[in-house]
């Protein structure tokens, strides 16, 4: 917080100091590292192998990965997106950690330093209080998986992937990599084969899951690459919300988070999915998610990008069936030293399909914030219609913005919208708030919180207010 | 009325089950795949990023191509795809052996 006996630089660096401080206190700790199994930096076919081994999976699947780690190593990185990808050292990172022995069903059996990082967090209060199911991976690989009884009955299956792989295996055969294969790109190839952990969702015909599941993915050593893959499969008629938070220790070289999720929205079905991205400043987020809505369905993607160094994530729908509908609500914070390169992709392939891109952007402390998105309407997605709006929020001098929109059109008789501003924090508003008592720092975070309040109200309450608590944090010092 | 013409591929004995080739007719290139006895053939342009398709990896049990660019796995049978990112079929021909000789009818 700024002090009036301080100049508004030294202001700012106690601020961003407190920040930090915060972050470890909250989330930036790590334990003491007593794992079962904890791979050599570097990336080796003999690794691939292993992991698959210690995981006891049947032939395709190694295969699968084998193939994976071809397309991983034959491709070269991309070039478009941030120039800190160049950063990324494929060799410097350990691509497996095994924590404890399996998923536990109950907080008790789980291992006790693992168990104490959880209770810290609140996890398992979360679960008591509001949420229908809870997900705990902690490195490589889940730690604790548990579904309500009555959601159970009902013939809900949400378990970690490696369980799944073992229990549903011919379910995980018929949906793997059938919306983001292998070869889609770099990072889905490197985690097709270096999977691990991650949830695995089943709500069968016309079943609701009225509360949220949650999964919490927590990475703890350093250099850590963590590769969770995800699968939800919403049959028709069903509704599912599954909400995701994660966190890092903040040490002072990086770690890999390449995640693959893919949802499939059945005839008439609802998936909404939500994330609260608080990965630490030394991680990079690089992350592909994909979904399909078949007929009547409907899939909405929430996504929060507060923490890593580098964020690159368009989640996407492809609406296949006539008059699926898709969203994504997108806010991306960056602050000093991060590039938040986030967007969304809507795809039309369908009639009287419908769909909406809502992001919005701040960017304070030299931190930059792109929007990346494509939206398309395929030949023959007649009616088709789409609202895209991304807004940026600049609140100084050092810090960028950038839209990187894409419109591709193959129909004549669509209804297409696109809207994108860039402000700064405006005197006029400053001087109105101000003008009624209001100190300028606290009218700043009003400001703020006014411009996100659209897509913050899409949270569960909960999240809300924590998101609102991260948001007002980042915004400490922010008026030197 | 459309005319249909006859496009030589290959004597029959070069084209053994699960071997493919790609012949050039006009401006298209056409991928010919042999699968277990079946004499496919498709457009040798993948519908998400037009880029190649006939070189990808061809699955003669699964009777499927996939794209070497992005993965998406086409049934050679219909052109559909079966995986994204691609989501608009590509043309498929007919084929047919006429005097030991592989045929592609075009139009």
């Amino acid at each position: 917080m700024a002090t009036p006996e301080l100049t508004p630089a030294a202001a700012e660096n106690a601020a961003l100091q407190d920040l930090n401080a915060d972050y470890t206190e909250r989330y930036g700790f790590h334990d003491a590292e007593n794992y079962l199994y904890k791979a050599p930096k570097g990336l080796t076919r003999e690794l691939v192998q292993k992991i698959s081994e210690f995981k006891s999976e049947p032939g395709w699947m190694r295969a699968f990965r084998l193939k994976s780690l071809d397309h991983f190593l034959a491709r070269p990185m991309p070039t478009w997106g941030s120039p800190m990808l160049a950063e990324v050292d494929f060799d410097d990172i350990h691509y497996f950690v095994r924590a404890s022995e399996r998923a536990e069903r109950s907080w008790d059996d789980v291992p006790e330093d693992v168990k104490k990082t959880f209770d810290r967090l609140g996890i398992p209060e979360a679960e008591r209080q509001f949420l229908a199911g809870v997900g705990a991976q902690y490195e490589s690989e889940s730690v604790y998986h548990q579904v309500n009884e009555q959601l159970q009955a009902q013939g809900v299956v949400f378990m970690d992937m490696d369980t799944a792989l073992r229990e549903h295996e011919h379910l995980v055969k018929e949906y793997i990599g059938t919306l983001i294969p292998p070869n889609d790109n770099k990072l889905a190839a490197l985690n097709s084969a270096v999977w691990s952990g991650g949830s695995f969702v089943y709500v069968p015909p016309g079943v609701h899951v009225e509360m949220p599941l949650q999964a919490y993915f927590r990475i703890n050593t350093e250099n850590m690459g963590q590769f969770e893959r995800t699968i939800i499969i919403a049959d028709e008629g069903s509704y599912v919300h599954y909400v995701e938070g994660c966190t890092a220790p903040t040490y002072s070289s990086d770690s890999l988070h390449s995640a693959v999720v893919e949802l499939f929205a059945k005839p008439g079905a609802r998936i909404r999915y939500t994330t609260v991205q608080n990965w630490s400043s030394n991680v990079f987020n690089l992350v592909t998610k994909r979904a399909r809505a078949d007929t009547d369905a409907t899939v909405e993607w929430v996504d929060c990008n507060l923490g890593s160094k580098l964020t690159m994530k368009y989640p996407s729908v492809y609406l296949m069936g006539e008059r699926a509908h898709g969203e994504i609500l997108s806010i991306a914070f960056a602050g000093h030293g991060q590039h938040q390169d986030a967007g969304g992709k809507i795809i039309h392939a369908a009639p009287n399909t419908t769909s909406n891109i809502f992001a919005k952007s701040i960017s304070k402390d030299g931190g930059r914030s792109s929007y990346r998105g494509l939206l398309e309407v395929a030949k023959g997605a007649h009616g088709a219609k789409s609202k895209v709006v991304c807004d940026a929020l600049l609140l100084d001098e050092r810090s960028r913005s950038d839209t990187y929109p894409t419109i591709r059109i193959g129909e004549d008789d669509v209804d297409v919208g696109h809207e994108a501003t860039v402000s700064k924090v405006g005197e006029e508003q400053l001087f109105y708030l101000m003008s009624h008592g209001i100190d300028e720092e606290e009218a700043s975070k009003l400001i703020v919180n006014g411009f996100i309040e659209p897509i913050v109200k899409e949270l569960p309450m909960e999240y809300a207010v924590e998101m609102n608590r991260l948001i007002e944090l980042q915004m400490e010092g922010s008026i030197g | 009325m459309k005319t249909v013409e006859l496009v030589d591929v290959c004597p029959l004995s070069e084209l053994p089950p699960g071997s493919s080739r790609i012949v050039e007719w006009e401006d298209l290139e056409i991928g010919v795949f042999n699968c277990a006895g079946d004499l496919l053939a498709i457009e040798d342009r993948c519908s998400h990023d037009n880029g190649p398709l006939a070189e990808g990896e061809f699955d003669e049990s699964a009777c499927t191509v996939e794209c070497p660019r992005h993965g998406s796995l086409f049934d050679l049978r219909t052109g559909a795809p079966k995986t994204l990112p691609a989501y608009v079929a590509v043309d498929t021909f007919p084929v047919r052996v006429e005097d030991n000789m592989i045929k592609l009818e075009v139009d």
